[in-house]
């Protein structure tokens, strides 16, 4: 229990508003008719961090990064994203959003998806064309640019929709299940990219049902029934649990989570 | 308010669109074919009635007044007569016989001029000139009169002939009462021009409203929604996005129409078209906010499909489209007076055929811009409210 109250205590309103820490949740709930779907959240993302949010449906990780891109409101509790508490529009510009859901428009081609994120964000013309290029390159679909995405395999327009999340370059990330439905081979080269943007001194926050790939996060949350009942560094959750992959840690942190 | 995220919104819309061969026929052939066919079936005249006529009258030819208003009914293409039975011919049977024939739908009518029917008539006229009463010469139409429209094409056409044949030399009577009309506007109007400026706002608001709704339904169940509000796009300009391509598409379908009616059915516009299409584009507005703020009471597009009707038909039928405001009944009149579509469509009227200018039909635009104004506040509300 000692990661989930790292660095919490002694913090002063000011530091809230921090606009270098990417998110900062505070007795974070959300509740929907009744049903509690995030229940007193507490955490802190650090910048620069490979942060991945683990954890069985319906634990609460998608509803969120809904908060903290401001499509849901609270119910109570606070999230600061970039230093603005939620839901707020200052710093849109500096996030990018990936949703769960294949979110591409299925009757554009790639290249009009892209290109109408890149316009909606203000990417000038010469760098919507280079990331452009960068981004068909990672996703693989360079051939398929002036395909219509109704015409594209499930992973295809998966990997679509993670290239219109990028197209404005932005520093803070959630990718809501990035690499669902995306084949290993391809799953590979978007963990590299991932390590690449964090290189660039990028927060990525993502979500993953694939404990495997968890693992290659620099911080992993474990979130059960609403509440984050593990964080650390996958190594770190391992020892702590003794256990020799972060499946079975999960397990371990679930059961103390019940006692 | 950001003109290149609007419009980024609004191009979305319209490639979305152009990658869509098959609605973009439908935008533009639906109401070509709305026009053409909505043009030659009320344009053209109740014609071609099969009628028979029998004849008892047996007064002689050339004096006969049955004769002479068959003759003359034989002039025009409403009745097609089928057989006439002169008096010499004409028994009970025959009466029977056609009497049958109506029964068994297989004539619209049966015309029966009684015996004496000229002598009645010439009685009656003499009794009016010397102040007695007596009965007046009659005769008897038996109609199918399952359709009403045709019994009052029928009967019009052999009020028309009988007038004609009594003022004719033959006869030389003249009524002593005769009404003219003096056409303030629309002289020369056919129906088709009182049609087209409904058939338009009609067009205009079926494929408006249907395109927003479907388009906002997918936007929630894809999620793309979501990306949206998540970007630096704020509700306003979302909704100024799709106002924009939509309110377009309308437009166009407005002219689609408007060229139609001109080329194919020599309709004229009296006023200002650029005024008659802006009306248009103002309520394809409001209608595409009517579709928005209903999407999200629709969670797919099946439910999305059933507000069709619900929004259509009473605009329809109440809207003065087909038929005139005066001809709906008292109880549903103030319903008439609620829905846009009237004003748009008496607006347009008084633009096309009265050849009105802003300053007369400024009630309609004052309706169709506070419905558009108010259908994109809510549209625009409705996407702010699920923060």
């Amino acid at each position: 229990m000692s990661e989930r109250t790292r660095g919490r205590t002694g913090r002063t309103v000011g530091e809230n508003e921090d606009r270098s820490v990417p998110v900062l949740v505070r007795k974070l709930r959300k509740e929907f008719d009744g049903l509690i779907a995030v229940d007193d959240l507490e955490m802190m993302i650090s910048p620069g961090l490979l942060y991945g949010l683990i954890g069985p449906n319906g634990s609460g990780k998608t509803t969120a990064i809904k908060m903290f891109v401001g499509l849901l409101r609270p119910s109570g509790g606070e999230a600061y994203v970039l230093g603005e508490k939620v839901p707020g529009r200052e710093n849109v510009q500096r996030v990018g959003y990936m949703p769960q859901e294949t979110a591409v428009y299925p009757d554009l081609t790639i290249h009009e998806n892209m290109e109408l994120f890149a316009e909606l964000y203000s990417v000038s013309r010469e760098d919507f064309e280079r990331r452009e290029k960068l981004l068909l390159d990672v996703i693989d679909l360079k051939a398929r640019k002036d395909s219509l995405v109704s015409q594209l395999s499930g992973g295809m327009k998966h990997r679509t929709s993670l290239a219109c999340t990028l197209i404005h370059d932005p520093e803070l990330l959630f990718l809501d299940e990035p690499t669902v439905g995306v084949d290993p081979e391809l799953r590979v080269g978007f963990w590299e990219y991932f390590g690449n943007l964090k290189a660039r001194g990028k927060t990525v926050v993502l979500t993953t049902h694939y404990m495997d790939e968890a693992v290659r996060c620099d911080v992993v949350g474990m979130m059960r029934a609403g509440r984050l009942i593990a964080e650390g560094a996958p190594k770190d959750l391992m020892a702590r649990a003794n256990a020799s992959d972060l499946e079975s840690a999960f397990m371990f942190f679930s059961r103390g989570d019940n006692a | 308010m950001n003109p290149r995220r609007i419009l980024a919104i609004a191009m979305k819309n319209l490639r979305g669109l152009k990658h869509d061969r098959r609605t973009v026929g439908f935008l533009v052939f639906m109401p070509l074919l709305l026009i053409t066919i909505f043009g030659y079936t009320f344009g053209g005249d109740v014609e071609n009635l099969d009628v028979e006529i029998v004849s008892f009258d047996d007064a002689p030819e050339g004096t006969s007044i049955a004769s002479a208003i068959t003759s003359d009914l034989a002039t025009r293409d409403t009745m097609s007569i089928v057989r006439v039975t002169s008096p010499s011919e004409a028994t009970d049977g025959t009466v029977q016989a056609a009497l049958d024939k109506v029964r068994d739908a297989d004539l619209l009518a049966l015309i029966v001029f009684e015996q004496g029917f000229t002598e009645d008539a010439y009685e009656a006229l003499f009794a009016l000139r010397n102040g007695t009463l007596v009965m007046p010469g009659s005769f008897r139409v038996y109609i199918d009169g399952t359709n009403p429209n045709i019994v009052s094409a029928m009967m019009n056409d052999l009020q028309t002939s009988i007038q004609k044949v009594l003022v004719s030399p033959s006869f030389a009577i003249v009524l002593p009462i005769v009404a003219t009309p003096e056409l303030v506007y629309g002289e020369g109007a056919e129906f088709i021009d009182f049609f087209a400026p409904g058939v338009m706002g009609l067009a205009a608001m079926m494929v408006t409203f249907m395109l927003s709704i479907i388009s906002f339904v997918h936007e929630r169940g894809q999620s793309t929604l979501d990306r949206l509000l998540a970007s630096p796009a704020t509700e306003g300009e979302i909704v100024s996005g799709y106002v924009l391509a939509f309110g377009l598409v309308g437009l166009i379908q407005s002219l689609v129409i408007l060229i139609t009616a001109i080329l194919l059915f020599g309709i004229e516009i009296q006023g200002s078209a650029v005024l008659a299409l802006s009306m248009i584009f103002v309520f394809g507005i409001g209608m595409q906010g009517l579709g928005f703020v209903l999407s999200a009471l629709a969670r797919n597009e099946f439910q999305a499909v059933q507000f069709m009707p619900i929004v259509l038909f009473p605009s329809i039928l109440l809207s003065g489209v087909f038929w005139p405001l005066e001809a709906v009944p008292d109880v549903l009149r103030p319903a008439s007076y609620f829905l846009p579509l009237t004003y748009a469509v008496e607006g347009l009227r008084s633009v096309m055929i009265r050849g009105w200018g802003v300053g007369d039909v400024w009630l309609q635009l004052v309706v169709l811009l506070v419905f558009a104004a108010v259908m994109m506040l809510l549209s625009t509300y409705g996407l702010k409210k699920r923060r």
